[in-house]
């Protein structure tokens, strides 16, 4: 096994652990109270409307549009529709850049397929099967490639053009997407050089068996490998994993609009959190250090006058 | 201007002139706006103001270097409780979320009102505040906050300049959460000001002074925000039985603390003051429709307003837990909130995850039981008795953060006579903020209700009167809908200010008042436009 397996397989194991680790923390959080925005498509009222619009609602039972849901966020995934209405300049190189990056995901799955098949024997040049997933490889990575490259290079030049994202825009933010076009970029270089994906196969084969690497590695392959391996460990650790925060603040907050109804699981997250120490310090608070807990400050009243009524 | 700016030694980072402010529909192209009163020298003195020259919190200078350093370390203290889930269970996730996720695309800046109509400041934008907070939290809060925290882009200073521009720039921000709707990640810098002023009040006892001692202070300690004591409500609800039998002959007598209704209704105390021609609508109706309700008088029962949801947990709470138990005391099957927005949401969404499902009581929009009146047949309408162009405010709370975006409408349509309900632009769950959301409709201290005048509530003063153009002679009396209290203050100020109603013949009422005007058995007209009594006379 060689010096870039081991990288590779440290990089997925770092990216793994990782992106676990981000979603378990956001996963283990507690029960936050309602702060859901309309519309809320499983709602299924076109207009934005909710259960609240409905008189005695909770004696009703509540319809929730799965499928309204799913038209929202198929779109909203692929072609980036909230950036489509409400930013549309930046939408012209957002749009390209992502879904150069989806293709070349794409990409990666048919080789990865492609690298599998081999094992058994199934090659390009005697199996229709592999074949057909190396055409699918190249239909996917190429297209990507140059679609990313485009969004990098119109999203580099419009952070550094358009005054309101050049004043929030750091080096971090250049050198991430640099990182990702020299990515797309050599892995089109890559392509030219070896138009049938032979080598990377035959890596992703090495990678599957454990196994010694049957073809040798050109330096700009050798460049765009380390490049990949490094962002993929670089990944989970960074704003880019937005597809997280997307799961969350759709289907955990904005759309989160289940009604307290007494279940028992709602009802002991609720009595366990009533009991957490509060130690914010204003003086109204009246926390004493953490000596309160929630249900002591809320139902505290510091200035209720017992003679006044 | 770089978020990092904010810590900058300057007398003022920004100043607003009138002349970048967004323009104004006709009539008020060419309309000569009143800059920003400068604060006096003394007042200069005594109160923070290097954000923008405005002091919307009168935040008192530091007088010493040492008091300085413990104030911005309370500000750190607090910020790393609020990550916590013992201090801030109730709003961790979404606020973690917020705080690591934002990809610096800038699409929130244009839903932005007062980004906007500023003539697009950049320390309004939704992102820079929140950039703060965040930049703040990498360098002073993670470990190896200080490694290329240039390059990473946090390296910011935390002084006091920055903490006491942080706290006036969190009173720069309506809430509106319009920001949150269209942010292709699903960041939330509405929540980002929201968890910033919970630091300020919660941690360092900083607050608007109309919201905290003004407001939820006198809610807990006289029952109203208003100041309204428990003795004098009930004075307060005889004197409208009165007013309502001198306007439509009838004798009504308004339960109070009647055991065993179906409904409590709370209003917001300040249509007692303000507006007592709304409660006293709605007491009309109920009785017409021959609804089982009462008011309640005990501390904070007569009052719906619940100032926390804008900048504290725990009054929050408390507010919120007072209503519930009074509902509980007197045995109703529900709670109907009158026409208030914020009082709508604090209730109804916010407060659905404080107590277990046992202790809960089920609350109601009045939009939702007014339009089932309508749709009842119970009370007939004549809509040709409210024959005069109309358009509808949406309330942030109602609307985009409760969804209930049809009763009113369907309301309307039934007191109106055909093709006189005009919809602003946008309208419905995009609609903009009156400008006095967050408690900015109540807040004046400092210069800044001048602020609020040019800058938060110009988007719908701008709206309400693109909503009646080719309309506009005043002799064409025109009305604003807008069923909710503090955003008909905020509407009502605006109006005032800019002599709307002499120069275009725009008003504004609640949707009750305009419901009573139209029943079929109220002989007076029951709404008041500005000069009606001098006609009279």
């Amino acid at each position: 096994m060689g010096f870039l397996q081991i990288l590779t397989y440290l990089s997925g194991l770092v990216f793994v652990i990782g992106f676990a680790a981000k979603l378990l923390k956001y996963a283990t959080m507690p029960m936050h109270v309602r702060w859901e925005l309309y519309p809320i498509p499983h709602e299924g009222k076109e207009w934005g409307g909710s259960f609240y619009e409905e008189i005695d609602h909770w004696k009703k039972t509540r319809h929730i549009d799965h499928m309204a849901q799913y038209r929202f966020m198929v779109p909203e995934i692929l072609f980036i529709r909230a950036l489509h209405e409400d930013n549309r300049s930046l939408w012209y190189w957002s749009f390209p850049f992502h879904m150069g990056l989806y293709l070349c995901i794409g990409g990666l799955v048919f080789l990865g397929l492609g690298a599998f098949v081999q094992i058994f024997g199934m090659a390009p040049e005697n199996s229709a099967l592999a074949s057909l997933l190396q055409s699918l490889t190249t239909v996917f990575a190429v297209p990507g490639y140059i679609l990313g490259t485009i969004g990098v290079v119109g999203l580099t030049v419009k952070r550094m053009t358009d005054s309101g994202l050049a004043d929030v825009s750091a080096g971090i933010d250049f050198m991430n997407l640099i990182w990702l076009g020299l990515l797309f970029v050599t892995g089109f270089i890559v392509w030219l050089q070896d138009p049938g994906f032979l080598v990377s196969r035959a890596f992703f084969q090495s990678l599957i068996t454990f196994g010694p690497m049957t073809e040798p590695m050109g330096a700009i392959h050798v460049v765009n490998l380390l490049l990949f391996i490094g962002f993929w460990a670089y990944f989970p650790f960074t704003h880019m994993t937005h597809m997280v925060s997307k799961y969350f603040m759709w289907d955990k907050v904005k759309w989160d609009d289940d009604p307290n109804k007494g279940d028992a699981g709602m009802d002991s997250k609720i009595k366990k959190y009533l009991a957490y120490p509060v130690t914010w310090a204003a003086a109204h608070v009246g926390a004493e250090g953490g000596k309160k807990n929630w249900a002591d400050v809320a139902t505290s009243n510091p200035w209720e006058n017992k003679d006044q009524k | 201007m770089r978020p990092e700016e904010i810590s900058k030694k300057t007398e003022q980072l920004v100043t607003i002139n009138t002349e970048d402010l967004a323009p104004l529909p006709y009539p008020y192209e060419n309309y000569e706006e009143t800059p920003i009163t400068p604060l006096k020298e003394e007042q200069k003195k005594k109160w923070e103001h290097s954000l923008d020259g405005v002091s919307a919190l009168t935040l008192p200078k530091p007088e010493t270097p040492e008091e300085e350093e413990r104030l911005v370390k309370a500000f750190l203290s607090g910020l790393e409780k609020l990550m916590t889930k013992e201090n801030n269970w109730t709003f961790l996730q979404p606020l973690m979320l917020s705080m690591e996720y934002c990809a610096k695309c800038q699409t929130c800046a244009d839903a932005c009102p007062a980004f906007e109509m500023s003539g697009r400041k950049d320390i309004y934008r939704p992102t820079f505040r929140a950039d703060v907070v965040r930049k703040i939290a990498k360098k002073y809060l993670s470990k190896g906050g200080n490694i290329l925290a240039h390059f990473r882009g946090h390296d910011i200073d935390l002084n006091w300049d920055t903490v006491a521009r942080l706290a006036e720039l969190s009173y720069r921000c309506t809430l509106c959460r319009r920001c949150a709707s269209v942010c292709p990640v699903g960041v939330d810098n509405g929540l980002m000001n929201h968890e910033l002023r919970k630091i300020f009040s919660q941690e360092m006892g900083i607050a608007g002074p109309e919201i905290h001692e003004k407001g939820s202070v006198k809610h807990l300690k006289f029952g109203s925000s208003t100041g309204m004591t428990t003795a004098a409500v009930a004075d307060i609800i005889e004197y409208l039985e009165d007013d309502i039998e001198e306007k439509t002959g009838k004798k009504i007598k308004i339960p109070l603390n009647k055991k065993g209704a179906e409904i409590l209704l709370i209003h917001n105390a300040g249509e007692f003051m303000a507006w007592p021609e709304n409660p006293m609508a709605f007491a009309i109706l109920f009785d017409a429709a021959g609804i089982d309700y009462t008011l309640s008088t005990e501390l904070a029962g007569y009052d719906a307003v619940n100032y926390g949801l804008w900048y504290d947990d725990v009054q929050f709470a408390r507010v919120a837990l007072k209503h519930l138990e009074i509902a509980r005391d007197l045995g109703v099957k529900k709670i109907v909130i009158g026409e208030c927005g914020h009082a709508h949401k604090a209730l109804s969404v916010i407060a659905d995850r404080l107590l277990p499902g046992a202790q809960m009581i089920p609350r109601e929009s009045s939009y939702t039981l007014l339009n089932e009146i309508v749709k009842s047949g119970k009370i007939k309408f004549d809509p040709s008795k409210n024959d005069f162009p109309v358009t509808l405010h949406d309330p942030c709370n109602v609307v985009r953060l409760m969804g209930i975006v049809k009763p009113q409408r369907e309301v309307l349509n039934a007191i109106l006579p055909p093709g006189r309900f005009r919809e602003m632009e946008p309208h419905g769950v995009e609609n903009y903020c009156c400008g006095g959301g967050s408690g900015f409709a109540i807040m004046s201290s400092g210069n800044f209700s001048d602020w609020k005048r040019l800058v938060s509530g110009r988007k719908k003063l701008s709206q309400i009167l693109n909503a009646f153009q080719g309309e506009m002679d005043p002799s064409i009396r025109k009305m604003v809908c807008a069923p909710c209290s503090n955003c008909k203050g905020q509407i009502r100020d605006m109006l005032e200010s800019y002599e709307v109603f002499e120069k275009t013949g725009i008003w504004y009422t609640g949707m009750v008042e305009l419901m009573v005007n139209a029943m079929v058995d109220q002989e007076k007209p029951f709404l008041e436009w500005p000069g009606d009594e001098d006609d009279d006379d």
